[in-house]
Parts: structure tokens; C-alpha cells; sequence
């Protein structure tokens, strides 16, 4: 289990991280969700023990994190590189051996891994013959060889095509079935609600969002209705926008619109409608409302503004 | 600082063998020493062989003597090169050539120059009236180059042969045109004893210190721009974020530093078995002796001038973008590292002068300065000067280290623009 406490970093007396506290379960996919510049590389440098905190305590199991919990954290930073001027295996395998693995084992293992990514025939011609989603698969792969406790991961979708995208779920599935715990930092939403059973959301260095994905999204829904009809004509009052997904509509409303009164104004308008849920809200829209109006930086008090509940007991169990 | 040796010595093997087997590690190898090789034979090579041709086909000399001493003269020219004189002629090196040149007189200079135009005689002498006064001589000839005086010497030795001929008997006349060819200097040895001076040692005694201390230059700046390409290619491709989870910056940097010094190492030694082998034979004859101590202190020195330079190289590598940027940077601490060779007439010359001495003291170009005043042939550099040269390097190499050690700390994950001065200062203290 990772457990960060009142975690604060400054950088020349501006606080790129305020205070944030917070714990992932083992086997969850945390999602670490914040604007750019809320703090989100900070925080996972801390983790890393790439940077130290200058207040708070990060735990991994029980121990600090440090030189004792290097070998149980991978990362794969958003801006990321290979050795290009070396062959595949040789590459993966060097990120094996520093994970403590003996050379032969690293080699094996990475063998595996290109062979799980479809890369088998990779293995042998240089980094920089690869193509760049091919790379990507080469780089999860390098986080992955060391078969870590924590998983933390920044945009790892970026890149992949759908195929890939769905390879990497399932990898991460497996990794998950086996006890290892994923930390996902991602701008795709919809990535988050597939995966994520929790999420923290930081902006300006502060905790705005805390808490189960699901219970977040319910928290918003009054202002979403999901709808399945012929068409959504424009102009409906409290229509904020209307967006169509696989067939159904989701109607975003403006603060306060009654969603009975939006349905009023669309049967109205002569609109057939074969069902009606008052939705929760996507969690991009939430994104946008909680940065755009500053909500949880009252008082420069860090916290999750509302959702605090105990963590869920069965989660990632 | 707690370092996973296991780590290290992974970073450090990657960082050696990915180095020594690029095709531009081989190509240094190999095409350095040949580059340097075919420069010294065209630039050398020519030079004597032009003196020799010259001598060759100065054929006939023609004679104005306005002053009536050279009545009696010679009518031919004998000219001999010493042995050795020229190491690329066909011939052996050791044997003598002579060159024959024949003399003609004529009554008037215009007859002479009508002669030169004529390509009759090569060359034209005029001995005006005053010559046994004034000393003064005319030379004409077709062409001139920047080897002309090669065919000065023909002449003089003909003059004196000339002005002496029926005064002196023959064997003396020979002495006199060339008083000190058989000169022969002995000089106090490292023994004690008066030792025969010999001209090839002499070469050696030179080109020893020259070779080790540009070796050991060319060895600490190799691995110095070696670490530099390693840290701003790792930093232009963003490796290290994703590296710095799993290894600290320290285990990261000491690993470079040895893999990547031990790469160096490995071509200075490729060069210095290439080299030996090349002048073994020479060596031997001159009876050439490098010892043992200045081996080791050469190896002292690489160790510290490396862990000095290679870190200042590491810290250039983790604030800049870019090797281009990189390189810039580097380039001011490179040329510190080669300041004594420009120095080397004084250094070799005077090895215990205050400039000398202090030189070797100073830590950025303290492994060569050194060097050179250990390898001087009338050196003795004393222990305790040796010591405190060491000593300073070695505290400005910790000192390099540590402040590299944190530069690399937070320049690994800075990316955009280079830090000024200020900003580094605070990244030490802050790190």
C-alpha cells in the first residue's frame, strides 16, 4: 500500500505540492488526474524518490520510500527515452539488470515481455529502427521487466493505437491480478472511468478530488442527462451541449438546469425519445468545472472538497 | 551517500562496451595515429627529399672570379650527406651519398648569365675584386624555392676548399670545410657518469614527455568528452527520468565515470602498444628506458585529472540542452588541460622554474604540467612537490565531484533553458 502524508515540496518559496495526502490500495488503478503545472511530475518524483519532500512522509509497504523500495517502483514519465543506439533486447535488459536482475534472467525476461508485446522479432535490430508506437511498447516494457509493486504510469496510452491501447489493458489487468498496484497520471478521461476505481485530482499543487471514480462522477451528475432519442435539436434551455456516443446522447446541462424541464422542452420540441437517465457527469467535464471555477483552493487549505468518505474495502480485493 | 555497487558496476559495463563498440571508438583507434602518421611523412618527407633532389641536380656551378684567388681552384664539386640525413630515401638511411657538381669559369658575367639562361651551369657565382675585404658573394640562379640554401652548401665547402688550395695540404683543407663533423658530446647519465650523447636519444628524451603528457591529456579529456556526449545524449533523449526511479544520480554518475574512463583508458592503452611497437626498434637502439615510477604516477594522475575534468564534463553535460551547448562549454576546460604543452620549451627546458613548478600545482593542468617536468631528461621533481600536486588535485577533484554530483542531481530533470551562474550556486546549496 503507498501511503502519502501532508506530502509539501517547494520550489524558491512557491509550493508545487501543498500538503497532499492520500493512499492507494494494492492491486487498484489510482488515477492521478490534475491541469498542467497542478503538480502531478512533482509528486510523482517524490514517490520515485527522485525528489525528497520537504514536509510529510511517502510510504510503500510499510517503508519509507528510498534505496529499500527502489526495486518495487517503476515509472514511465510522460517525457520518455530509449537508448537508440542499441538492440531492443539489449535496451529492456539493461533496465532488468539495474532492477537487480542477473544478466542472463534480464535477458529472459525481456525476451518474454517483447514476445507478450508482439515484439519478438524486434528483439535483435537497434531502438532506433522502431517505429514510435513500437517504442512505447518498448519503453511499458521497461517499467514492466522489474515486475514492480508500483506501477506508475504517466500518459502510457499516448502513441498506441486501439489495438496496442487494448494490449495495455490487458497487461495491466494481469498486473493488477498479481497484486501490483497501478498509478496512472493520464489527460484521457474516458481511460480513467474504463480503469481507474479511485482518482486524486490536484490543481495548483493543492487536493481538489479525492475519491472512488464512481462516487465522483455521482457527486456532478445533476448537471448530465444521458438520453437515447432521434435527435437533439439546438437551442434547448439548460442545454449546455449535446454529444453523441454510440447512438445516445449525453446533454451536459448549465449549473442549476432542471433536468426535468430539459426533457419537458425536448418532447416539446417534438424529439422521440426511447430513454432518459439523469447521467453523471463525464469525468472530463468535471475536470474542466473544478479547474476552471478553483473549487477545493478555498483558503489555500489543501483537501478534498467533499468526498470523504473511508476508503472501500473491497477495492482492487 | 549509500551506492549499490551491483548498480554501478551494471551502469558502468553498459557505458563501456556500448562505447568500444561504436564504429567511431574503432575509428580513433586506428585513424588517429595513422592521421598523425601520414601528416609527418607529407610534411617531413618532402622537405628532406627536396634538399636531397636539390643536391642531385645541382650539376654545374658557373664561376665569375673578378678577384683572381680562385685561379687554382677545384674543377669539381664533391658533396656528402651525413648518415642518416635522409631516413626516406631509397637508399639506407646509414649510408653516405655523394653529389658531384661540375665548376665552369667564365671571363665576364654576361657570358655567366647567358650561360644560366642557356641552362648550361645551374647556378652562377661572382666573386667580385673586394671579396677577401667585404666578404661579399653573388649568387644567380633560374628558380629559387624555400629550399635553396640546400645548395648553399656545395658552394661554401667548394669556397673553402678554393681559398686554402696550395696553402694547407689536403687532409687539413678537409678538417677545415667541416671543423666539427666528427663531434662527439658526453653528458653526465642518471648514474653519475659521463655517457656518449647520442643524437637518437636525444629524440627520445624529447619526444617521451611530449608523448606522456600529451597521452595523458588526450586520455583525461577522451573520457571527459565522453561523459559529456553520454550525459547531454541521455538528457536530449529523456533516458534519465525514467532511469532515475531505479538508480540514484549517484550510482549513475559514478557508474559513467567508470565505465566511461575505463573506455578511455582502453584507447590510450591501444594507442600506447600501437605506438611502442611502431618505435620499439629505435627505442631499443637508443637504449631508451621509461620507468616504472612514471608509469605509476602517469596512472596516479589519469585517475585524478579524469575524476576532476570527467566530473566538470558530467556537471556541463546535466545543465546544458544539447551537445552543441555542451560541447561550447567544454571547450575552455579542454584547452585549460592543454595550456603546459604550449608552455613546453620552458617546462622540458627548466623543469624546476617557478613556472614550472607552479604549473604542476595548479589542479586543471596539473597531470600534464607534471608529467612533462617527470619525463624531462634533466629533471628531478621532489618528492614533496609531487605529493602536493597530487594532494590538490585530488581535493579539487572531490570538490568537482560533489558539486557535479548535486548539479546532476537537478539538471538530469531540467529541461529548456541552461541555468546561469546564480542559478547553479542555489542548486548546489539546495540539492
Amino acid at each position: 500500500m503507498l501511503v502519502v502524508r501532508d506530502c509539501v515540496k517547494r520550489y524558491g518559496g512557491r509550493a508545487a505540492v501543498n500538503k497532499v495526502s492520500f493512499e492507494v490500495q494494492p492491486g487498484e488503478t489510482f488515477a492521478l488526474l490534475g491541469p498542467n503545472g497542478a503538480g502531478k511530475t512533482t509528486l510523482i518524483r517524490m514517490i520515485t524518490d527522485i525528489l525528497r519532500p520537504d514536509e510529510g512522509t511517502i510510504h510503500l509497504d510499510g517503508r519509507p520510500v528510498g534505496a529499500a523500495t527502489r526495486q518495487d517502483i517503476a515509472y514511465l514519465p510522460e517525457e520518455r527515452g530509449l537508448y537508440r543506439r542499441v538492440r531492443t533486447l539489449d535496451a529492456l535488459a539493461y533496465y532488468g539488470e539495474l532492477k537487480g536482475l542477473r544478466p542472463k534472467a534480464a535477458r529472459d525476461r525481456a525476451m518474454a515481455l517483447l514476445e507478450r508485446v508482439g515484439l519478438a522479432e524486434w528483439a535483435l535490430k537497434q531502438v532506433q529502427t522502431l517505429s514510435k508506437g513500437m517504442q512505447q511498447k518498448v519503453q511499458i516494457c521497461t517499467t514492466l521487466i522489474g515486475e514492480p509493486r508500483l506501477l506508475i504510469l504517466d500518459e502510457p496510452f499516448s502513441g498506441l493505437d486501439p489495438l496496442n491501447v487494448q494490449l495495455l489493458e490487458d497487461i495491466l489487468r494481469e498486473r493488477r491480478a498479481a497484486g501490483a498496484t497501478v498509478l496512472l497520471s493520464t489527460h484521457q478521461m474516458n481511460k480513467v472511468e474504463e480503469q481507474c476505481d479511485r482518482a486524486l485530482m490536484l490543481n495548483r499543487g493543492h487536493m481538489v478530488l479525492y475519491g472512488p471514480v464512481r462516487q465522483l462522477k455521482r457527486q456532478f451528475a445533476d448537471h448530465s442527462l444521458s438520453l437515447r432519442a432521434d435527435h437533439v435539436p439546438d437551442g434547448i434551455p439548460g442545454v449546455r451541449r449535446a454529444e453523441r456516443v454510440n447512438g445516445d446522447f449525453t446533454l451536459a446541462l448549465e449549473p442549476g438546469a432542471d433536468p426535468q424541464a430539459v426533457l419537458r422542452a425536448l418532447l416539446e420540441r417534438g424529439v422521440e425519445i426511447e430513454s432518459f437517465n439523469v447521467a453523471s457527469l463525464p469525468l472530463e467535464d468535471i475536470f474542466i468545472k473544478v479547474v476552471r471555477e478553483g473549487l477545493g483552493l478555498d483558503q489555500g487549505r489543501s483537501g478534498p472538497p467533499t468526498v470523504d468518505e473511508p476508503l472501500p474495502a473491497e477495492v482492487g480485493r | 551517500m549509500s551506492l549499490s555497487w551491483s548498480r554501478v558496476f551494471t551502469i558502468a559495463r553498459r557505458e563501456y562496451l556500448t562505447t568500444i563498440r561504436r564504429k567511431a571508438f574503432l575509428f580513433t583507434v586506428i585513424g588517429l595515429p595513422l592521421f598523425y602518421t601520414v601528416l609527418m611523412v607529407i610534411m617531413i618527407k618532402p622537405q628532406i627529399s627536396e634538399a636531397i633532389r636539390t643536391l642531385r641536380t645541382f650539376r654545374s656551378l658557373g664561376v665569375v672570379d673578378s678577384s683572381g684567388l680562385l685561379a687554382n681552384a677545384p674543377r669539381d664539386i664533391r658533396t656528402e650527406t651525413d648518415a642518416g640525413e635522409n631516413p626516406f630515401g631509397n637508399a639506407s638511411p646509414a649510408a653516405t651519398q655523394v653529389f658531384h657538381a661540375e665548376v665552369k669559369f667564365y671571363p665576364d658575367q654576361v657570358a655567366a648569365e647567358k650561360a644560366l639562361r642557356a641552362s648550361e651551369v645551374n647556378q652562377v657565382l661572382v666573386v667580385p675584386a673586394d671579396y677577401l675585404q667585404t666578404g661579399k658573394l653573388r649568387r644567380y640562379a633560374t628558380t629559387t624555392n624555400i629550399f635553396s640554401s640546400a645548395s648553399e652548401r656545395p658552394v661554401t665547402r667548394w669556397l673553402v676548399r678554393a681559398l686554402l688550395d696550395g696553402r694547407e695540404d689536403s687532409l687539413r683543407i678537409e678538417r677545415v670545410a667541416r671543423p666539427a663533423r666528427g663531434l662527439d658530446l658526453y653528458a653526465l647519465n642518471n648514474k653519475g657518469e659521463f655517457e656518449l650523447h647520442d643524437d637518437r636519444r636525444e629524440m627520445f628524451d624529447f619526444l617521451i614527455p611530449f608523448a606522456m603528457g600529451m597521452l595523458l591529456g588526450l586520455s583525461i579529456v577522451i573520457g571527459g568528452q565522453y561523459l559529456l556526449q553520454g550525459v547531454a545524449e541521455e538528457k536530449e533523449s529523456r533516458i534519465l527520468e525514467s532511469l532515475m526511479c531505479t538508480v540514484t544520480p549517484d550510482e549513475l554518475l559514478a557508474g559513467k565515470l567508470i565505465g566511461l574512463g575505463s573506455a578511455g583508458l582502453t584507447m590510450v592503452g591501444a594507442w600506447v602498444l600501437i605506438g611502442s611497437t611502431a618505435a620499439a626498434p629505435g627505442a631499443l637502439l637508443a637504449n631508451v628506458h621509461i620507468a616504472p615510477r612514471l608509469i605509476a604516477l602517469a596512472v596516479g594522475y589519469f585517475l585524478l585529472g579524469y575524476l576532476f575534468y570527467g566530473s566538470i564534463m558530467t556537471g556541463i553535460g546535466a545543465i546544458t540542452n544539447n551537445m552543441r551547448e555542451a560541447q561550447q562549454f567544454s571547450f575552455m576546460f579542454t584547452i585549460m588541460n592543454f595550456i603546459p604543452f604550449y608552455l613546453m620549451t620552458t617546462i622540458l627546458g627548466r623543469p624546476d622554474s617557478g613556472l614550472a613548478v607552479g604549473l604542476s600545482m595548479f589542479p586543471p593542468m596539473a597531470p600534464v604540467a607534471m608529467m612533462l617536468r617527470l619525463a624531462a631528461p634533466t629533471g628531478s621533481v621532489p618528492i614533496w612537490q609531487i605529493v602536493l600536486s597530487m594532494g590538490l588535485l585530488a581535493g579539487a577533484g572531490w570538490l568537482a565531484i560533489f558539486v557535479a554530483g548535486r548539479i546532476f542531481r537537478l539538471g538530469l530533470l531540467m529541461h529548456g533553458k541552461t541555468p546561469n551562474l546564480p542559478e547553479i550556486l542555489r542548486w548546489v546549496r539546495e540539492a
